[in-house]
């Protein structure tokens, strides 16, 4: 029964899972990098990003109208681009007002702000669950060996690896990320250095929403189905992701997305469902016994 | 003026007094008494279960009534909540009813049993599907819905009907999942339907390729869910993704048309599910007669099976009313022994010794090629 097709296609399903998670990980991981806070709104930027793709999708019809490729394409920049928006607003109402004062009073404000975003999303939106059409995308089913490879779920993955090398690619290979890695570790110095760290966590919190919204609309495409408190639950698994790979390290987000994604799908499918979440949590435990500062944690002299 | 108002209070007197005294005929009307939600969170099960009672009355009064004598319908509003209720069920027995219809809330139900017991009243509940309700020898207790097990025992064995063997059984870990899993569980046990996967899955979690892929390697014939439509929509949605072409059945919780909106309908083609049947699938001739004046009247349908249940009390009350008079103790007695296979508007209705509905009231649906839920 649990042969090495059952293996292969676990691998796979956890894999899936877990990009989608390294995605929004990688919004925890760069705010608190540069500005030492967790970003508790982040999951909802993710919910707002599918709730934007199912508006220009199905609400508004661009998928009937242009062709779904097209459509896609269209829809994954103009969410990138929304969810950017509304990450650098919640910046300058939630975050930058406090920049100076006690790190709880950020906290607060970041915990305010998701309660604040879920309700206006839920008013928006609805509370009922939203379903983006299911001929979207083509149902194409690979078979590789023994085991399926939906089309759908390729997507997904290579939307996700290529978005982590760019922005790989950005933080090490531009001035511009050489200014984040740098008020990453250490702000005040950065700042005598002629680098204008505002505009840098201004930067940080346009990048981050942007690729938590794009998880969101991958999370419509594939599964399907939206609801307003969704960015909870992947709130609270891309965190634990973004831990597990050392908070603060871009490559240690992706890296603990897919980690992720791989324990919960082997848990799941070599032990239980039940056991499946508390599997996951003991790995979490270990990693942080043996680890404290997670897989890869942010070095003081190459942060970032 | 003074004149004028003694004679008005004079007059008001003498109509005060002559009520009381007017003749009491002969005919005076059967009154039978339907407690209902019609205010409150349940308000449009309650306005439901009067509309339909009432057309049914009123139905039966031009065609002559019961016997020669008209019924009249008592309303009494339990506002869907155990106390209100009390309170209801004093203001109908004081108005002398036979019996009463109603209600909906299984504790409210429950909170009103005794009192109508003890002014020997009979009572027949219509929504009220909590299984202890006819286990306390109550002898003028019925009801015309069907029992919580009653759906395990409908699903498990409509899978076997359906020429299933091997079934992988999955809930999602909810009280009224895991509670109907468990029911039908016991149930594929004793009917000899084999099971070769038994787990949950995390409502929420949106993805369940690993149970699918999990599954898919137990071999299964159909896989039975006992959880609520997203779930459902996802599961169908993702298995067509991995290619995994088992048929799939569920409970009433499925019994949402969002299912083929998350699933898509190729995925939800060929789903099956069990579920009270809507009016417009119930076969009997009343049903499609109440369904036209309903129609007329309101211009909808009614919004649940459970308003159509309590026209199903009342036409039993009334035929038991015509067998042996309006007398609750001979009524009571008839309708358990007295009444078999009465062609209600739900389907063919006897009473078992409890008081309990004989016969299945859930049907099987299966989803057709366009998405529509066709009942089997």
């Amino acid at each position: 029964m649990y042969d090495l097709n059952f293996f292969l296609q676990q691998l796979s399903n956890g894999l899936t899972r877990g990009s989608i998670y390294a995605l929004i990980a990688l919004g925890y991981t760069m705010v608190y990098g540069v500005m030492k806070l967790i970003n508790f709104a982040h999951g909802e930027l993710f919910t707002l990003g599918a709730f934007f793709g199912y508006t220009l999708l199905v609400t508004l019809g661009l998928a009937g109208s242009l062709g779904p490729p097209l459509a896609i394409g269209l829809s994954m920049i103009m969410v990138l681009g929304l969810v950017a928006l509304a990450g650098h607003l919640l910046e300058r109402v939630a975050y930058r007002p406090l920049r100076h004062s006690d790190r709880l009073a950020a906290v607060v404000s970041a915990l305010g702000a998701s309660i604040f975003l879920q309700n206006a999303i839920m008013l928006k939106w609805g509370a009922q669950y939203r379903a983006y059409g299911a001929d979207l995308l083509p149902n194409v089913v690979f078979r590789v060996g023994g085991f399926n490879l939906p089309l759908v779920r390729l997507l997904v993955f290579v939307a996700a690896v290529v978005v982590m090398a760019f922005l790989h690619a950005f933080i090490h290979r531009t001035r511009l990320g050489l200014a984040i890695r740098a008020s990453a570790i250490d702000q005040g110095a950065a700042k005598l250095m002629g680098i204008d760290v505002r505009k840098v966590i201004a930067l940080v919190f346009v990048i981050g929403p942007a690729l938590g919204g794009l998880a969101g609309l991958l999370v419509g495409l594939y599964y399907g189905q939206i609801n307003y408190n969704m960015g909870q639950l992947y709130g609270l698994k891309a965190f634990t992701a973004a831990i597990i790979g050392g908070i603060g390290n871009i490559t240690g987000a992706m890296v603990g997305g897919l980690l992720l994604g791989l324990l919960e799908a082997l848990g799941e499918g070599y032990v239980s469902v039940a056991w499946k979440d508390a599997l996951t949590f003991v790995v979490l435990i270990m990693i942080l016994v043996f680890r404290p500062t997670g897989l890869l944690p942010e070095r003081v002299a190459e942060k970032l | 003026m003074r004149k004028f108002l003694c004679l008005c209070l004079g007059l008001a007197i003498g109509l005060f007094l002559l009520g009381p005294v007017s003749p009491v005929r002969a005919d005076d009307p059967i009154k039978i008494g339907l407690m209902g939600p019609v205010t409150g969170d349940w308000a449009s099960e309650g306005q439901g279960m009067v509309q339909v009672v009432e057309i049914l009355a009123a139905e039966i009064n031009a065609a002559g009534g019961i016997n020669g004598t008209q019924v009249v319908v008592e309303v009494g509003d339990d506002g869907g909540t155990p106390r209100t209720a009390a309170m209801a069920a004093q203001k109908l027995l004081s108005s002398n009813v036979v019996a009463v219809v109603g209600t909906y809330g299984s504790s409210v139900t429950e909170a009103t049993q005794d009192i109508y017991d003890e002014a020997g009243v009979i009572q027949i509940a219509t929504g009220s599907t909590k299984i202890s309700l006819t286990g306390k020898g109550l002898q003028r207790f019925f009801r015309t819905c069907p029992r919580d097990d009653e759906q395990g025992r409908v699903l498990a064995n409509n899978v076997k009907s359906l020429g299933f063997t091997k079934v992988a059984l999955v809930h999602d870990n909810t009280s009224y999942s895991k509670g109907l899993a468990d029911e039908a569980r016991e149930i594929f046990k004793a009917i000899g339907v084999g099971e070769v996967y038994y787990d949950s899955i995390v409502p929420n979690d949106r993805d369940y390729t690993v149970s699918l892929t999990k599954i898919q390697a137990a071999n299964p014939d159909v896989i039975v869910f006992t959880g609520y439509y997203p779930e459902a929509g996802l599961l169908l949605r993702q298995k067509r993704e991995l290619g995994f072409n088992v048929p799939m059945i569920g409970g009433d919780a499925t019994n949402n048309s969002s299912i083929v909106e998350i699933a898509g309908k190729e995925a939800a083609d060929g789903y099956y599910f069990v579920s009270p049947p809507a009016l417009p699938d119930m076969k009997s001739e009343s049903a499609a007669k109440l369904m036209a004046t309903y129609q007329e009247k309101y211009g909808t349908l009614p919004s649940s099976v459970w308003s159509v249940l309590a026209g199903d009390a009342f036409l039993v009350l009334v035929e038991a009313v015509k067998a042996v008079g309006p007398d609750s103790a001979k009524m009571a007695e008839w309708l358990k022994t007295g009444l078999k296979d009465f062609p209600g508007l739900s389907g063919s209705i006897t009473f078992d010794e409890h008081g309990d509905r004989v016969g299945e009231v859930y049907r099987l649906y299966k989803i057709s090629p366009d998405g529509q839920f066709v009942i089997q």
